[in-house]
């Protein structure tokens, strides 16, 4: 399976908490005492093993603060933008 | 295992001016991304001129980092992106990034008149069903009996009349080649709308008639809901109100 992994840069996410509940694998959480630099609550991403890198959570973002990277054999590095389509 | 990047910000969107200005949940990020995103995938991104009228989709034309981006007065969004398009010969792809006041309200007028001329832009509607920046009050596009600042007891048809249906509207304008409805309150939407919008940007491209895309934004601030239970709410109340789809997709106009 596909392994994934995402960074949510915390100088632009404002805690809409929209990553969370579109990531079907639950593999965000706002556990509520950790804060964006603006203060408003940051989501962490928990789960390395069952994120498989669908990029919803990036594409729902409003304010573009999630990246999202794949894990990939060495070698085979050509980059598939899966949110095109 | 090496780790490759799948998904970030777009090309064209601009970082500068973060952090953004909108709210927390305002789905206003959302359009002007999908905008970046049908720019990038037609290759367009240095030929693009985005205008923007007053409002908080006037935000939006913030984000974008293409040829140029024009604010102009409110309403008369229309009318600035049709001085461009015909004062450089018609060769840039000129977009009208306009929310639901500043394109049915105010604007109602120029949108008409750029429709009747067979204006050859793309017009980007970010409905949000009320006036988002003066704080919630009742615009063309507010539903009935939804609670808004100036209708506190829900929209009344025989005090304040009914909402607007802007694409359905321009479906009979000959000069209109594109008339499409989209939201981004689930993936599956969010994925048709990036579609409807590259379609109404290669209608540009092929140098047809005015396209019109309108999208269902959530405005949590103004609706006080949370930005999870706004979506719940396009989905329930907006979507049987405002169906999307394809109104109108014309491949020459005679
Ligand atoms: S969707 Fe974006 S802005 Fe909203 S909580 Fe997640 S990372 Fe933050
Ligand atoms: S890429 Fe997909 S699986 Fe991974 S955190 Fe984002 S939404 Fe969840």
């Amino acid at each position: 399976m596909t392994r994934g992994e995402i960074s949510i840069d915390e100088r632009y996410c404002l805690g809409c908490g929209y990553c969370v509940h579109f990531c079907a694998r639950g593999c965000i959480v706002i556990p509520g005492d950790r804060f964006t630099t603006m203060g408003y609550l940051l989501p962490v991403f928990i789960n390395l093993e069952r994120c498989n890198a669908c990029a919803v959570c990036a594409w729902m973002c409003p304010h573009q603060a999630i990246e999202v990277y794949k894990y990939v054999e060495s070698g085979q590095n050509e980059p598939e933008d899966i949110s095109s389509g | 295992m090496e780790k490759i990047k799948v998904r970030g910000a777009p090309k064209s969107w601009q970082r500068s001016t973060s952090p953004l200005t909108i709210c927390p949940g305002c789905q206003h990020g959302v359009v002007a991304e999908l905008l970046c995103d049908a720019v990038d995938e037609l290759g367009i991104q240095g030929n693009t001129i985005v205008i923007s009228g007053i409002g908080c989709a006037g935000i939006d034309a913030f984000m974008v980092d293409m040829d140029a981006f024009i604010m102009c007065p409110h309403g008369r969004t229309c009318d600035v992106a049709t001085g461009i398009k015909r004062a450089l010969f018609g060769k840039p792809i000129v977009v009208a990034l306009q929310g639901d006041g500043d394109c049915i309200a105010i604007g109602a007028g120029s949108l008409i008149s750029a429709a009747l001329r067979g204006e050859k832009i793309t017009v980007i509607m970010a409905n949000n069903a009320n006036y988002g920046t003066t704080g919630g009050q009742l615009a063309p596009t507010t539903l009935l009996d939804q609670v808004t600042s100036t209708t506190p007891e829900g929209r009344d048809p025989g005090l304040a009349g009914y909402p607007a249906h802007v694409p359905e509207m321009l479906v009979p304008f000959r000069g209109v080649a594109y008339a499409a409805r989209g939201a981004v309150n689930t993936p599956a939407n969010y994925q048709r709308t990036k579609r409807y919008l590259k379609a109404a940007l290669q209608k540009q491209i092929d140098n047809i008639g005015l396209s019109f895309v309108e999208i269902l934004s959530a405005c949590p601030a103004n609706w006080h809901r949370t930005p999870v239970e706004c979506l719940k709410w396009i989905e329930e109340k907006m979507i049987p109100e405002y169906p999307l789809g394809e109104f109108k997709n014309a491949d020459r106009i005679d």
